[in-house]
């Protein structure tokens, strides 16, 4: 993307995207769930305050979310995958991530209080696994997901020592 | 349990091998049983006269009340007996041998500030309360000492405190005295000789080895600012307190409930009264009139109580800040973990040109309170005492792109817009007008809710600012920062500006720059720390 922050260097793992799928899809799940829910009660029940068109035709309302939640379905994930990426260079963490929003988060190694490696249900079967990377402040701590499994050990260990050598104790 | 007659110093309260500082382990004053059962007497009072009642005040009644009576003040004698207190070469421990045995032990090196307060009974009988901030967010990890001696809680604070790492220098006070205007009072940066005789601590030799001793009896307290009492009329202003009057209505309520029993109040008198009141609106009415008139009067009374002679000193490395006419408070940072300030004003306050000073101190609980620098003050008299006893910001805000102003605009008039025109459609027309209305006010709003965004950058601090009802400006030391976080949603995207959240381990944990311009705002992070963020600009600057 234009602007005045170049990519990070590298992807996260490309498996990441069925991660992210599966995530997807549950979310949807539970939302077409829900709106079928409301779907009933509202069809259940006369109440003067719900019009007549609308009880009548309740099950419209799953349907349209559906079909208006169903593109995002598929687009988050490949959009995730082109957004997300990371980089560790000069001692400091640079990780891009979002879809709709986008952040950017800037880590020196130096300020790194925790490293953290963490592997989801999902993530365990896709080996994946999350780098948490925690400063005193939450605003300075950044997440990295979708990683593979050895890239995600490897950053997490070079991390873990980096910060060791580094330790600044200012904050 | 332990009698009355053991003595002071238990075996095993102190470790064996580690010197104790001062003295050994001690005990609050013995003035404080003074003070347990005039604290008991509200929670006493009921079951008391319930029993008197229940006996017709017959002299067995009696008996049994005086028995209560007796058991409570046996139970304040001997939690004061088993409760003692010791300060070690390197910390503090509190004991508690009551039914079970409990040590509470809190390593010297840990201890982020000391506050001392005097409710009005203690100060009657020259006691303070002691409280122990270790910064561990609260609760049980903070060490309470209830019932010292006013000089006992004075040692004990400088001990406690001189305990820290070596204190820093602190800048001069000669630096307000520059700054100052013609309407400055001349109370900034004056001395106040060296400190309170009993607050002086007598170091017995060999304890402090380890560390640097202060020489207390050198380093003269400072006081930064005392506030006149003519400023007190600035608090209403504030907003806070406001609520006082029903607050107090509310209390008063539920007392009435609470002891309703007592007073005749059964659910028929209840209903007699409600409906006594449905058939003369007038008074409910009257009474919130006169709630809402009473607010300025009430909320300023309630803020001269708790910030009457607002002074800030410092001494040993730390700041004191010391407020309040019933109970004096006396809150201590540590000024080597002090990152910055914010200075913190209303819609009114801006108008009237006062401002609220906080510090920005790395662990701290509770910051609201403890933080707190100054109460309504005047802007240059707060801005002179941030950078002398903090440090100056000699760089002017930046101020953000037009694109900012049009969102702030449309975040301000759009949702009542929206609002207005689905009351409009509904046919509600009360909440199209007031919508509307709020519409209009928005414009303004955003207006200045624009003016007020901006950051800066003096080469030691960045200072970001943003609001409007409640304005606030952050100023941080560049060393305070962990991090950077640059937030674009998809409407900034389109707009483009974006948010810069510097990560700073202190405060609130993040002060945003918000609706830079793109490059402006990955410009200043990279000027503040050019290091993090020039290898990842996807130009090489010119």
């Amino acid at each position: 993307m234009r602007g005045p922050l170049r990519d990070p260097a590298h992807r996260v793992s490309r498996r990441a995207i069925a991660l992210w799928l599966v995530e997807a899809l549950i979310g949807f799940g539970f939302l077409v769930g829900g709106a079928a829910l409301v779907a009933y009660w509202i069809g259940g029940s006369d109440w003067a305050l719900v019009p007549g068109w609308l009880s009548d035709h309740a099950w419209l309302l799953p349907v349209a979310v559906a079909v208006v939640m169903l593109p995002f379905v598929i687009v988050e994930p490949l959009w995730r995958y082109a957004v997300h990426r990371w980089e560790l260079a000069g001692d400091v963490v640079y990780a891009r991530s979002g879809w709709l929003s986008r952040e950017w988060v800037f880590v020196p190694v130096s300020r790194i209080q925790t490293v953290d490696k963490a592997q989801g249900w999902f993530e365990r079967v896709l080996r994946l696994a999350t780098v948490r990377i925690r400063t005193a402040s939450h605003a300075g701590s950044s997440t990295i997901q979708g990683l593979d499994y050895e890239v995600a050990a490897r950053l997490a260990e070079e991390l873990a020592r980096r910060a060791q050598e580094l330790r600044d104790d200012a904050t | 349990m332990t009698g009355p007659g053991s003595p002071p110093s238990r075996p095993g309260t102190a470790q064996p091998g580690r010197q104790p500082y001062g003295q050994g382990a001690a005990r609050l004053s013995p003035l404080v049983l003074l003070i347990d059962p005039i604290r008991m007497l509200p929670s006493l009072f009921l079951p008391l006269m319930g029993v008197l009642v229940a006996g017709g005040f017959s002299p067995t009644s009696f008996g049994w009340a005086a028995f209560g009576v007796a058991g409570s003040v046996l139970y304040a004698v001997i939690r004061w007996v088993t409760f003692t207190y010791s300060v070690t070469a390197d910390r503090v421990e509190l004991t508690r041998a009551f039914v079970g045995r409990s040590v509470r032990t809190i390593p010297l090196e840990r201890i982020r500030g000391v506050d001392i307060t005097t409710p009005p009974l203690h100060r009657l009988l020259g006691l303070a309360v002691l409280k122990i901030d270790t910064g561990a967010g609260g609760g049980d990890a903070e060490g309470e000492l209830d019932g010292l001696t006013m000089g006992e809680a004075e040692r004990l604070r400088a001990v406690l405190l001189s305990r820290g790492p070596a204190a820093l220098p602190h800048p001069q006070g000669s630096l307000a005295r520059d700054h100052a205007g013609s309407d400055m009072p001349s109370n900034i940066g004056s001395n106040a000789g060296s400190g309170a005789g009993p607050g002086v601590p007598a170091f017995p030799a060999g304890t402090t080895a380890a560390h640097v001793p202060i020489p207390a009896a050198h380093v003269p307290e400072q006081v930064h600012a005392r506030v006149p009492r003519s400023w007190l009329r600035y608090g209403p202003l504030s907003g806070a307190y406001l609520l006082t009057p029903f607050a107090l209505a509310a209390g008063a309520v539920g007392l009435v409930f609470q002891w309703g029993d007592e007073l005749g109040l059964t659910e028929r008198n209840v209903r007699r009264a409600v409906e006594w009141v449905w058939a003369h609106p007038v008074l409910p009415v009257a009474v919130v009139v006169v709630l809402v008139l009473a607010m300025p009067l009430a909320g300023g009374i309630a803020y001269a109580i708790f910030n009457w002679d607002f002074s800030l000193r410092s001494r040993d490395g730390y700041l004191i800040a010391e407020r309040g006419l019933v109970t004096r408070r006396a809150v201590s940072l540590e000024l080597r973990r002090i990152r910055g300030y914010e200075l913190v004003d209303g819609l009114i306050e801006r108008w009237v040109g006062v401002v609220r000073l906080w510090a920005v101190v790395t662990g701290l609980g509770d910051s609201q309170t403890r933080g707190q620098l100054l109460p309504v003050t005047p802007r240059k008299f707060a801005a002179a005492v941030a950078s002398e006893v903090i440090g100056p910001l000699s760089a002017p805000l930046r101020p953000h792109p037009p694109r900012a102003r049009r969102r702030r605009l449309f975040r301000a008039v759009a949702p009542w817009l929206v609002t207005a025109a689905v009351a409009l459609a509904l046919g509600w027309a009360v909440v199209t007008l007031a919508a509307l209305a709020l519409a209009a006010v928005g414009i303004p709003l955003g207006l200045d809710r624009y003016r007020s965004l901006g950051h800066a950058y003096d080469g030691t601090r960045l200072s970001v600012r943003s609001g409007s009802l409640r304005r606030a400006q952050a100023v941080v030391e560049r060393r305070a920062i962990v991090g950077w976080t640059v937030r674009q949603t998809l409407f900034q995207r389109s707009s483009g500006v974006l948010t810069v959240v510097a990560g700073v381990g202190a405060g609130s944990g993040g002060y945003l720059a918000i609706d830079t311009g793109e490059a402006q705002g990955v410009e200043f992070a990279a000027e503040v720390t050019p290091d993090w963020i020039r290898p990842f600009l996807s130009k090489p600057p010119s």
